[in-house]
């Protein structure tokens, strides 16, 4: 066993070091591209090392103390903090980052391993994961800090119920990784979980907000004798205290306190006991979900057959008939990947639940985005659609995958390349930003017509100087992504979607000067239109002479496009 | 003879590595070309050089007449080609990879619908209908490939490695088109590993190795040449200098 355990700590440490030494680069720019590519991560990794301390240093102080029984409150907070964190990222860590090595289940099957062994050897892999690292210091040194205070009999229990909580956090992170893995093996099932993820959960993010919003209007406005309490039930709320207490991070806390306030026969054997049985359970649904993986480790689901050969084609006006495939193409990607689709629903989602909190609050939640009309909301609505694109348009190269390399062998010239994809992606945000404006002016109408007009025309001359910038940070930081990953798998470059956000802000501010200028300066808001017009002009002319120096630019890397992408 | 692929001292090099080392190619129009070599000999560098994948370091082509360096969109238009990684959109069907590649080369819809609809019959794709790529075999994307390759009816085609992961009527259906293709006029250039439907179907062999060009003609030219045995297998490995080469024993099999 410590053998098959030896073969693959060695294992993940040289896939460790290959992806950073090893990058393949072909030029000093590509060079540059993968290190600013890899900067995050060895950041990430860097600050892992005082944060250890850090913990670990608290820790110790907090078993000192406690074994002096004078440890200060916010020492056993923080640690707790710390554990709820821990068992928290153990669910959420494998949902939301990459695991790919450590589940390729097919190839482990080779292996002559019976799948105990499988699921151990995999299991110690989890102990790398930074949420598991920094609870480590905690685990040592809460009983470190007892031994100092010489608190033998409770740094022994604590010790065990530290050993206990790994287990059951390396539990956690196991069935998850195992049970994501057994849902996305249907890629339709997995697409959703995918959108699920991406666009329903940051969405209940904001339940809460909606509920104390709706229960304030009730106790300031004229309904609350009507409804007098605007709270959760007393059951839920019950419910939920019980279902907190035995979170494994609680019991863990509270089986330290016990154990330090003498308790032996009560409550640290209560808590080590629920500990054990929970890392049994968690450990016992892993396997079974492990095993069930290995059972059937290739994608499963139907494939979807029939429904014919017909399919729409069409040339958009003003654009070739190559740039227009370019362009559908495009837009197809967006109606098809999870990350796609979180483009086109999750700044509209996120828009009807502002509509929702402030029609609710009559104004007074998020009352920065509301004057006497939605012009306000209509702006803010647009624009997070617009940067919505981000993802997208900051890699609109790299999300072709060997999609680019059909595009390259055909007779398309890079100009049409280029303003094929800067079409399909404004064809992407179009729809979503148009139904906010209508919206913001369905809700909330009012305000100068002209205003109205004016903030398509906004969106339109920002967009025109960004399209040219996007395309030229796809260039320069290609990155092979999967549109069907939850997190970092499906973003773009790291510097291309910072300097991306940075292009639509600096390109907004023009447009947004003028408007300004026409209400403020001149007090005729009839005249904004009429700026912003002008400027749209302007900004076409930069756009097709910067779109020349971009085709210029993606002529010289398309070798590099081609073999990174 | 007129050349629909002709090279001189084409070379490309990958830092320090020189992948292909100053090749002379001409294949004639109208012919089958092989082109064969071991793994990493060079086979699909010269094709990415070849289809404008790969700029080469040093070194002339001419494709179908033209240069490629200089008019690239003009030789895409009269050429094929089946890359190694196959090259497909993941998230389009079948018929929508071919409206796609159908549309760049400027056909008409009426034809583009026609000539797909063929070639999904011909290919056994209609079944697959409005599934994604992403969803099909290997198998099926290799036939999706040669039929993108197919449609906007060129004149040379490039095919990488094109029977890899083939079943045999799939394999017998795409021989038949080819050589079909061949007879009216078109020109292949295909690198394959099974050697038995190289010399079924090639009229012209060139051989690469360690990205050098080591022979290159019709087959019967270079049996004559250079007297290395009857069938193909002896030639190429006669050529590629592995006939001294003995495989260890391994007596611990």
């Amino acid at each position: 066993m410590l053998r098959t355990l030896r073969a693959f700590a060695w294992m993940h440490w040289h896939v460790l070091l290959n992806s950073l030494g090893r990058t393949g680069a072909r030029d000093t720019l590509e060079r540059f591209s993968i290190a600013m590519d890899q900067l995050g991560p060895i950041i990430a990794a860097v600050m892992l090392v005082p944060s250890v301390i850090v913990i670990g240093a608290l820790a110790v102080y907090a078993g000192y103390h406690l074994a002096a029984g004078n440890a200060p409150a916010f020492t056993l907070n923080a640690l707790r903090f710390v554990a709820l964190g821990a068992t928290t990222l153990s669910v959420v860590g494998p949902i939301a980052l990459p695991a790919s090595e450590r589940t390729n289940a097919v190839r482990l099957l080779l292996l002559p391993i019976s799948r105990k062994l499988l699921y151990i050897a995999q299991a110690a892999g989890t102990v790398s994961d930074p949420w598991i690292t920094l609870m480590l210091p905690v685990l040592i040194g809460v009983p470190a800090g007892l031994v100092l205070g010489g608190a033998w009999m409770a740094a022994t229990l604590v010790l065990c119920a530290g050993a206990l909580m790994i287990a059951v956090l390396i539990g956690l992170s196991m069935l998850t990784t195992n049970a994501v893995h057994l849902l996305v093996r249907d890629r339709r099932r997995g697409e959703m979980l995918a959108l699920l993820f991406i666009v329903v959960i940051p969405a209940l993010g904001l339940l809460p907000g909606m509920l104390e919003a709706r229960g304030r209007r009730h106790r300031d406005g004229p309904a609350v004798s009507s409804r007098p309490d605007a709270n959760p039930p007393t059951w839920l709320r019950t419910a939920s205290a019980r279902l907190f207490e035995i979170v494994p991070s609680e019991l863990y806390i509270k089986g330290t306190r016990a154990a330090v306030e003498g308790q032996l026969a009560a409550s640290p054997g209560a808590a080590l006991g629920g500990l054990t049985l929970t890392a049994i359970l968690i450990h016992g649904f892993g396997l079974i979900a492990f095993s069930h993986l290995l059972d059937s480790p290739s994608v499963s689901g139907p494939r979807r057959t029939g429904g014919g050969t017909r399919v729409w084609r069409g040339t958009l006006p003003g654009l070739s008939a190559s740039a227009s495939a370019v362009a559908l193409t495009q837009f197809r990607l967006a109606f098809r990947t999870p990350r796609g689709r979180s483009i086109l629903l999750s700044p509209l989602l996120l828009f009807l639940i502002f509509i929702f909190m402030i029609r609710r609050s009559g104004g007074t939640e998020f009352s920065f985005l509301m004057g006497t009309n939605g012009l306000r909301l209509a702006t803010f609505g647009s624009f997070v659609c617009l940067m919505s694109i981000l993802p997208f348009a900051m890699n609109q190269f790299g999300i072709d995958k060997s999609g680019l390399t059909l595009v390259l062998l055909s007779p398309i010239t890079e100009s049409e390349l280029l303003l094929g994809k800067a079409v399909g992606n404004a064809a992407i945000v179009v729809g979503p930003a148009i139904i906010c404006i209508a919206l913001a002016f369905g809700v909330f109408p009012g305000g100068p017509a002209s205003l109205w007009l004016n903030l398509p025309l906004v969106l339109l001359a920002t967009y025109l100087l960004t399209a040219p910038a996007a395309a030229a940070l796809s260039t320069i930081f290609p990155r092979a992504v999967d549109l069907n990953s939850i997190r970092r798998g499906s973003n773009p470059h790291g510097a291309a979607a910072l300097a991306g956000i940075a292009t639509f802000v600096a390109a907004g501010l023009p447009p947004a000067a003028l408007t300004a200028a026409a209400v403020y300066l001149f007090d005729r808001p009839t005249l904004a239109p009429l700026f912003t017009l002008t400027w749209c002009g302007i900004a076409f002319v930069m756009n097709r002479l910067l779109f020349i120096l971009v085709a210029r630019l993606f002529a010289k890397r398309r070798e590099n496009l081609a073999l990174s992408v | 003879m007129e050349l629909a692929v002709e090279t001189r001292g084409l070379t490309r090099d990958f830092g320090s590595f020189r992948a292909v080392d100053g090749i002379d190619l001409a294949v004639p129009a109208r012919s089958f070309y092989g082109f064969l070599g071991p793994n990493g000999a060079g086979k699909s560098t010269t094709i990415k050089c070849l289809t404008g994948l790969l700029r080469p370091t040093s070194g002339t082509m001419r494709i179908l007449g033209t240069d490629p360096m200089t008019d690239s969109v003009s030789v895409k238009r009269r050429i094929g080609v089946v890359p190694e990684d196959l090259a497909l959109f993941e998230r389009l069907t079948a018929p929508e990879t071919l409206s796609f590649v159908a549309q760049v080369h400027g056909l008409d819809a009426a034809t583009a619908r026609s000539r797909a609809n063929d070639l999904l019959t011909v290919m056994d794709l209609k079944s697959a209908g409005q599934a994604l790529v992403t969803d099909f075999s290997h198998g099926m994307r290799k036939k999706l490939s040669l039929a993108a390759a197919l449609i906007p009816a060129p004149r040379l085609l490039f095919l990488d490695e094109p029977f890899e992961g083939i079943d045999a009527v799939a394999s017998r259906q795409i021989r038949e088109l080819l050589l079909s293709f061949v007879s009216r006029g078109g020109t292949i250039f295909l690198t394959s590993h099974i050697l038995e439907i190289v010399e079924r179907l090639s009229t012209h062999i060139g051989v690469i190795a360690s990205g050098r060009l080591v022979a290159q003609g019709s087959i019967a030219e270079l049996r004559s040449g250079t007297g290395m045995g009857k069938s193909l297998e002896e030639l190429f490995i006669g050529l590629v200098g592995a006939e001294s080469q003995t495989t260890p024993p391994l007596d611990w099999i």
